[in-house]
């Protein structure tokens, strides 16, 4: 636990000190917030909705965060850990690969953490956005999306060849979901057939799921969006365990 | 003695580049084992295969009595090792690099110390980047000995110090010696080889050409100078 803790501590430190995440998982939602902010205010989503614009918009903000850490920072960071031959260098200690995992896993759930916590203040003191459903399910919803997102991440990560490729693979899937599921271009907004087409994405799942939770609008307990995120968990995260290369 | 490295007939190849060939060797607690050659002649693929970071094609390997790739979590809490290359994360300072390798044994040795003894105390707050070449290659030492191991492993571990570093460094690891600790090295100094070293073998593209002590090497090649008798051993020629 010592060992956890002392990696845990250095390696959230380095990665702070590298500041691309403070900017793209904890800076950039907020701005896209209060952009938001500005154009909706406490506007209603729809006409005749009882909730506001911002409050349906909650899910898709704190969605960036994970996007940021799951998609460029986690699979990034496992890569250039083993091309720059720091994980040989682990090799050759009595540390286990799950727990090099754990540990790196474990800092994108705290910057995703630490974005919601300002969301949910930023927009609750200037605009009013209360939750509406229950935390548990919120919360609950949050955790599978960030379970589901960093877990592609960090197979990523792991199966890459090098960072290169690491990085190329990380841009397919961060642009793409970023923007289509629904994280900065509010999902309502897309065309139908558009619509469709984004909801295998698992982070369009975890978006939809969230939304629902915070509105208070009924969450299926074994709904389609849950399934999809559960299985995307357990098969990436298996996959990475399995295949994890020293070199 | 008890043998606390044990290689028996390891070979492995790249393709068709056969860069270790067959090699045998054992260390005897608390002795210093030198593997000399000359750039690629499968040195450090020697050591990659003894610490299992590279499979073996064939031939056994023991370490302290247990196999290194099954067995790489235990024997990893008793054995230090100081890698060629050494990599580290980009931005991290001396005292969280040593702090992150210590963390991870169950007894560690005190790290603060060890910079002390290898004059790099004050730079604990630097980050390793900004290091010099020589303060870097004393930082992979401290972290090898961090374990407080029962054998380490050092591949060039005084490569890029000057004279008065290179000494220090071997007074420190006869002191080890002394108190117990096996040491397996490579070096292309061969002042350091005689200096250190109990026994060595001589790797030329990939096969033992020699194995014995310093005084067995000199007078089988009848060369006075233990460099003169290295390079006529490993074929380099004294020209």
């Amino acid at each position: 636990m010592k060992a956890f803790y002392t990696l845990l501590k250095n390696e959230l430190k380095l990665n702070i000190r590298n500041m691309n995440m403070v900017i793209f998982a904890v800076i950039l939602p907020l701005v896209v917030l209060v952009i938001l902010g500005f154009l909706y205010g406490t506007k209603p989503a729809s006409d005749g909705a009882d909730y506001t614009f911002l409050e349906q918009s909650i899910g898709a903000l704190c969605a960036i965060s994970v996007c940021a850490g799951g998609l460029m920072g986690l699979p990034l960071v496992v890569a250039e850990y083993r091309e720059r031959k720091i994980l040989k260098r682990f090799q050759v200690t009595p540390v286990s690969p799950a727990m090099l995992l754990a540990v790196e896993f474990l800092i994108y759930v705290i910057y995703s953490l630490v974005s919601l916590i300002t969301l949910l203040l930023v927009s609750g003191l200037a605009w009013g956005v209360h939750l509406r459903g229950s935390w548990g399910e919120f919360a609950g919803s949050w955790l599978l999306t960030v379970l589901s997102t960093l877990s592609i991440g960090m197979m990523v990560g792991g199966v890459a060849k090098n960072a290169k490729s690491a990085s190329v693979i990380a841009c397919v899937l961060y642009f793409p979901m970023l923007i289509f599921s629904g994280a900065t271009l509010p999902f309502e907004v897309m065309p139908e057939i558009m619509q469709k087409v984004i909801s295998v994405f698992p982070l369009t799942q975890g978006i939809q799921l969230m939304k629902s939770a915070f509105l208070g609008l009924a969450v299926e307990p074994l709904g389609l969006p849950i399934i999809v995120m559960l299985c995307v968990t357990l098969t990436c995260s298996g996959i990475a365990i399995k295949c994890f290369k020293w070199e | 003695m008890e043998e606390v490295v044990k290689v028996e007939s390891v070979t492995k190849a790249y393709g068709a580049l056969l860069a270790v060939d067959q090699v045998s060797l054992s260390v005897k607690r608390g002795t210093a084992f030198g593997l000399l050659g000359a750039n690629g002649a499968g040195k450090s693929t020697t050591i990659e295969c003894i610490l299992g970071t590279k499979r073996a094609d064939d031939g056994t390997v023991s370490v302290l009595a247990l196999n290194p790739r099954k067995d790489r979590r235990s024997l990893f809490q008793q054995v230090g090792v100081q890698f060629q290359e050494c990599g580290y994360q980009p931005e991290i300072r001396v005292s969280e690099l040593c702090e992150e390798t210590a963390c991870l044994y169950k007894a560690p040795a005190d790290w603060k110390g060890l910079c002390e003894q290898f004059g790099i105390g004050d730079k604990t707050g630097t980050p390793v980047k900004s290091l010099s070449g020589g303060e870097r290659q004393r930082l992979f030492i401290v972290l090898a000995l961090i374990p407080k191991p029962q054998v380490v492993f050092l591949d060039e571990l005084t490569t890029g110090l000057d004279a008065r570093a290179r000494r220090g460094v071997w007074k420190i690891l006869k002191e080890l010696k002394d108190g117990g600790l096996t040491i397996f090295l490579t070096s292309h100094f061969m002042d350091e080889v005689e200096a250190l070293c109990d026994e060595i073998c001589i790797l030329q593209k990939g096969r033992a050409v020699f194995y014995g002590t310093v005084a067995q090497a000199k007078e089988k090649s009848g060369c006075e100078n233990f460099e003169d008798a290295y390079l006529k051993l490993s074929g380099e020629g004294i020209e």
